[in-house]
């Protein structure tokens, strides 16, 4: 993910000097005006003999139900797996977020009331069955996952035009549905083969699943280990290793000593205490993979009683926190302080210039206390994203200065989850301060759309200024506009100490030795953007079994 | 004597309806397990589907009996964050339980019983206070503190044993081959969380040992065959020993059961997939068709254990059966 | 016949008191009661004693920031080794933890917890256990099969779902963890206190009660509850140490007394990772101070087992 920027700008660059790009031989599949699409041509690869075994290490239980994109929520945990067993028809790519999957030409109509798309000729499924539009049609049918509401309130009907080519016809005009469509962002994008999930039902396919990416999944011991062969049938490449086993391993410890004792050649989560440990061994080497930034929310700010409702308290919290000191102790400096709360990666992000680091000025921070009536001042509850308990304790350290006592409730990850979705309903108190993170795809407007807007369940924040904005981006088709009141809105966010950023997260992934090529090169695993995890997978290369 | 089974059997049946409706209730308090799986910016929509399709959104009483007809029907539901049957991935996990079970069972074995014979031979010697300070210290150290030294002595420092799970060998239910070979392989794998599991419960074998051991010393049964002039050692490896493991035996097939419930920390600390750590990943997920699945298959165990002895023993025992 | 003085008579009885006190001195186990004593009075005086604070970072000095991080200022020192290592202060005489806090003064705090809820948490339970255990083997009949159906269902629940159960209806806390030790415990007693009772219910003095008419609530206070008071105890102290293990793992395992309060397994669970970064002091001093709480609780209870229940007396 680090290097995704430039390459995102180069891309963009090449795309503008032939506006054509690749699928310029492509015959037209709709009639009428189109609307202009920026999608890159795959990259075919060489093919050769795969080789090797690379043993990963997730940093939670392995559930079956991430093998079927058909109920896919928004966690992006499950595309690592989309990524390894299935393939979308378009999916964000380490040269591009958008890049031809099993498609290889779309279209959308000027009116956004149409959309097509042309498949690769030849595609296969692991058992040999041809895929095709009819499979397209029924994923996008039995799709139950995220968004699904809204794939199925446009959806007028659905076209197969022949085994390649398929329209979809909307009711009004449907104008995320490339961003939606897009195997980044949701899974109805991810195609699965209809014979066979309905000759094995659902839990059948979650224990055997089969799909048209680069590898098959030979064996699972459900929340403990999958196994996965190369699948040599796969369009794009030949999988460069052999045999991929994820292991669900919860305790860092554990990950850790696995990675030296040479059990693990890739492990996820080694941000935190044992950072030094995996950085000073010299076996071992680490990619700092940016995620998102951690902000802090104050549920309630805005009604009587809580003292964050004064703006000036919000802002002391915001100059208490010692940044540069805290990314130090929690990431060994490899994390950047930052000044936003959305990831840079997103679309229409402000960072920079525009969203600058927020200082660290204590004395000020005591003034401004005093100000709003807090010079002594008080208690309150504190709710950190889990497992990071102890970035939690610092931050509490920090606070403590301004007079600011906090209490830290560990939650485990889906209790934690269960509070944050529910807005206030799941966190009542005026006296709470919620530490987050969420490397969301979809652009700025998805953040938004979630954490600042008065309709989402999951929302703190309501305030008629941001509303106004949002109601126009709703309704505007001008992607100039709407990416200027994206803008607009996280603005005020930022000015108002809504929301306080403190900084971009590395989520340190630890790399063994047997993993290709030797040195600092492993870092292009990661150049995806938006990817939490190392995909595509089919490029990762290890030395060969001895 | 058919009577006093029967009334055991029914007793055994009533223990496990009671605790069905137990942790029916306790777990039915634990909270909203959709908001779990859903996540913030989730659409309502998919949150009701998800609730519907989970047979939440029906009334308790309606929710208790589908419950209880369906346990009848040996059908434990789905796991909501598994997504598969619980039945299935808890009998995939239950041979990995055992096999650490018995290997802790072994090394408990191992150990208790030859300090326990040793502490009742020779009471309030050094060996006594030996034994006893070996068993009290592995009762007193908590078991991730055990295992956590041991990760870093034996697998990181010398890098002798593996660390991580239960090594490749797997029971696979389609191929009968595997059902003895996995209990044969990989046993370096078991060593270091047997070792932790089976200290914590040898300090009880040894006590047990102990005791059982004093008891058959002193019975005058031992009495009269050293009067008779057999040799001590023959008394104590021929006569005494047999005797005093009986209570070792019967006590240790509901500490194998036990340990398989108890083994949660060291399951997780040595990661090895067993029914513990299966309990583990349920509870933080909230994941209640498998936390009410886990808990009653292992309760079931035990009430059935505990069922056959209370017979073996009313067999044994005619003063039991007419007691109670 | 000569009489003896009402004096000497009394002379003679305090001497044999005395014989007797010495003798049970004697038989005291010391090393374990002088262990828990000491645990008890730094629990009770932690605030006092504690050099340091238990939840804020000890305020560094200039040359330590400049030894740690090249610059003169800085919030916090962490992980400073034990005094006798390279680098560690008499200051901070067991050193630091990952955030600067003072290793002793947390200790001394833990163990104000540890004690709270281990203590707290058998007694509900033995009370709990205790009262229903008289209620089974007094009254017999219903009360006997219901209570006993319902302890046996309950003795083959893992203790972790009460974790979970009560961390999710309630705030985490101290008292959360007392309460799930009650929680699991009461069933340990209620079996063995209901044996001892129905043994205690064909006794004369029990049938003589009865008989002259007293109620029935009046034998279990006066009569029952006294008389199983041995059991209770010896069961009570081998229980202590159990518990405190139980409050170790439930934190290892995220479900106990929240940070950033000093719990002792807390500790241990926070700093796990410490240990394989060769800071075993922060590790190692908690797990001590455990296995020490734990260790005398047991060799105590072993004691009091000899020495209160008659079966065991010889063993």
């Amino acid at each position: 993910m680090r290097r995704g920027l430039p390459l995102l700008l180069v891309a963009l660059t090449l795309t503008a000097m032939s506006p054509d790009g690749a699928t310029g031989q492509q015959p037209p599949i709709l009639s009428g005006p189109l609307a202009k699409l920026d999608i890159k041509p795959a990259q075919i690869e060489a093919r050769a003999t795969p080789k090797g075994t690379l043993t990963v290490a997730m940093h939670f239980a392995l559930d079956p139900g991430w093998l079927d994109p058909l109920e896919h929520s928004y966690a992006v945990t499950m595309q690592m797996y989309d990524y390894l067993v299935h393939d979308a028809m378009i999916k964000p790519m380490p040269h591009a977020w958008v890049s031809y999957g099993l498609a290889e030409h779309a279209e959308m109509a000027a009116d956004f009331r149409r959309a097509a798309f042309r498949l690769r000729p030849g595609l296969k499924f692991h058992d040999g069955q041809p895929l095709t539009t009819a499979d397209v049609k029924w994923t996008y049918e039995n799709f139950k996952g995220a968004y699904a509401k809204v794939f199925q309130d446009k959806l007028e009907h659905v076209q197969v035009i022949d085994d390649r080519t398929i329209v979809f016809h909307f009711k009004e005009p449907f104008i995320d549905f490339m961003d939606l469509y897009n195997g980044g962002v949701s899974g109805i994008g991810w195609i699965v083969p209809r014979h066979y999930y309905e000759k094995v039902g659902r839990d059948g396919f979650k224990a055997r699943p089969i799909g048209a990416g680069p590898y098959r999944l030979v064996s699972q011991q459900a929340g403990a280990q999958m196994v996965f062969e190369a699948f040599d049938g796969y369009w794009r490449r030949t999988p460069a290793t052999r045999t991929i086993v994820v292991k669900g391993i919860r305790d860092p410890a554990t990950r850790m000593a696995g990675l030296q004792t040479g059990e693990l050649d890739l492990a996820f989560g080694m941000t935190g205490k044992l950072l030094p440990r995996l950085m000073s061994d010299r076996t071992l080497r680490w990619d700092p993979n940016f995620t998102g930034p951690w902000w802090l929310m104050f549920p309630g700010y805005s009604e009587p009683g809580s003292p964050f409702r004064d703006k000036r308290v919000r802002q002391a919290v915001s100059l208490a926190i010692n940044r540069p000191f805290l990314v130090k102790q929690e990431t060994q400096d490899i994390s950047k302080p930052w000044g936003n709360w959305i990831s840079p990666e997103n679309r229409d992000a402000l960072q920079g210039q525009d969203a600058p680091v927020p200082e660290y000025n204590v004395e000020k921070a005591k003034q401004l206390m005093t100000q709003a009536g807090f010079p002594d001042g008080f208690e309150v509850e504190y709710l950190p994203f889990p497992p990071y308990f102890d970035m939690g304790e610092r931050i509490l350290t920090d606070l403590r200065a301004i007079g600011i006592r906090g209490k830290l409730q560990s939650l485990e990850g889906p209790a934690f989850r269960a509070k944050i979705g529910q807005g206030r309903k799941g966190v009542p108190g005026h006296r709470t301060i919620v530490q987050n993170i969420d490397p969301r795809a979809g652009g700025s407007k998805s953040n938004i759309a979630v954490y600042a807007v008065c309709g989402s369940p999951a929302s703190f924040v309501c305030e008629p200024q941001i509303e106004a904005l949002w109601t126009k981006h709703q309704a505007s088709l001008d992607q100039a506009e709407r990416e200027r009141l994206v803008k607009s809105i996280q603005r005020i966010v930022l000015d108002e100490h809504y929301f306080v950023p403190l900084y971009l997260n590395s989520f340190v992934h630890g790399i063994g030795p047997r993993v290709l090529p030797e040195g600092k090169g492993v870092g292009k695993y990661w150049d995806t953007l938006n990817a939490p995890y190392p995909w595509p997978w089919e490029v990762w290369e290890v030395k060969a079994d001895r | 004597m058919k009577r006093y089974v029967l009334v055991r059997a029914l007793y055994s049946v009533v223990t496990l309806w009671l605790l069905v409706t137990i942790i029916f209730g306790l777990v039915r308090l634990t909270g909203d397990p959709v908001a779990m799986k859903a996540e913030a910016g989730a659409d309502p929509a998919y949150v009701a589907q998800l609730r519907h399709s989970w047979g939440l959104d029906q009334p308790l009483h309606r929710q208790y009996l589908g419950f209880v007809s369906r346990l009848l029907r040996g059908d434990f539901g789905h796991s909501f964050e598994k997504s598969l049957p619980v039945r299935d991935i808890y009998f995939e996990r239950l041979p990995n339980s055992l096999k650490l079970g018995f290997a802790a069972f072994l090394f408990s074995l191992a150990l208790g019983v030859p300090f326990g014979m040793l502490s009742a031979l020779k009471v309030n010697s050094w060996w006594d206070s030996a034994g006893k300070m070996v068993a009290l210290l592995g009762l007193s150290m908590p078991g991730f503190f055990v295992g956590l030294v041991l990760i870093i002595i034996f697998g990181i420092q010398l890098g002798w044993l593996p660390v991580l799970g239960k090594g490749p060998s797997a029971v696979v239910l389609g191929e009968p081959s595997t059902w003895i070979t996995f209990w044969f392989r990989d046993w370096a794998h078991l060593v270091m969380p047997a070792f932790a599991l089976g200290w914590y419960f040898s300090g009880a074998m040894l006590r047990i040992t102990r005791s059982g051991m004093l008891d058959v010393l002193g019975s005058d049964y031992i009495k009269l065959v050293r009067l008779k002039g057999v040799p001590e050692s023959v008394v104590v490896a021929k006569h005494a020993l047999k005797n005093s493991l009986i209570p070792v035996l019967t006590f240790a097939g509901l500490n194998l059961l036990v340990m398989v419930n108890v083994a949660i920390v060291i399951e997780v600390i040595f990661n090895w997939p067993g029914v513990g750590q299966l309990l583990y990943d349920a509870l933080s997920n909230r994941d209640f068709p498998m936390v009410q699945g886990v808990v009653l298959m292992s309760g079931l165990l035990i009430v059935v254990l505990n069922f056959t002895i209370d017979v073996l023993y009313g067999y044994v025992d005619p003063r039991i059966r007419l007691s109670r | 016949m000569a009489t003896i003085p009402i004096g000497a008579d009394r002379t003679l009885a305090a001497v044999r008191a005395a014989r007797r006190g010495y003798r049970v001195l004697r038989g005291l186990p010391i090393v374990p009661l002088a262990i828990l004593a000491l645990l008890a009075a730094v629990a009770v005086l932690a605030p006092v004693l504690a050099p340091h604070g238990k939840l804020d970072p000890v305020k560094p000095t200039r040359e330590q920031c400049l030894a740690k991080y090249s610059t003169p200022d800085c919030p916090y020192v962490d992980n400073a080794p034990p005094f006798w290592a390279a680098g560690g202060r008499l200051d901070t005489p067991l050193g630091t933890d990952s955030l600067g806090r003072d290793e002793l003064s947390r200790l001394m705090h833990g163990a104000r917890i540890s004690l709270i809820v281990a203590l707290t948490g058998t007694l509900f339970a033995g009370a709990i256990g205790t009262l229903l255990g008289v209620l089974a083997g007094y009254m017999g009949r219903w009360w006997d099969e219901i209570i006993m159906r319902i302890t046996d269902a309950w003795l083959t629940l893992p203790s972790l779902v009460f974790a979970i159960l009560l961390s999710s209806v309630r705030e985490p806390g101290l008292w959360n963890v007392v309460l799930i030790l009650a929680l699991v415990f009461w069933s340990r007693y209620s079996r063995a206190v209901r044996g001892e009772v129905l043994a205690l219910r064909e006794r004369d003095f029990v049938k003589l009660a009865e008989i002259n008419g007293i109620g029935k609530l009046t034998i279990i206070w006066r009569h029952l509850i006294p008389n199983v008071m041995n059991t209770v105890m010896v069961l009570f102290s081998l229980q202590v140490g159990v518990a405190v293990i139980i409050e170790a793992s439930l934190s290892f395992l995220g479900f106990g007394v929240p940070p950033p309060e000093p719990s002792w397994g807390l500790m241990m669970a926070q700093e796990r990772e410490s240990l394989m970064e060769g800071r075993w002091w922060l590790e190692v001093f908690p797990g001590a101070c455990i296995t020490m709480l734990v260790l005398s609780a047991n060799m105590l209870g072993d004691w009091l087992r000899v020495h209160l229940d008659p079966q065991l007396r010889n063993r």
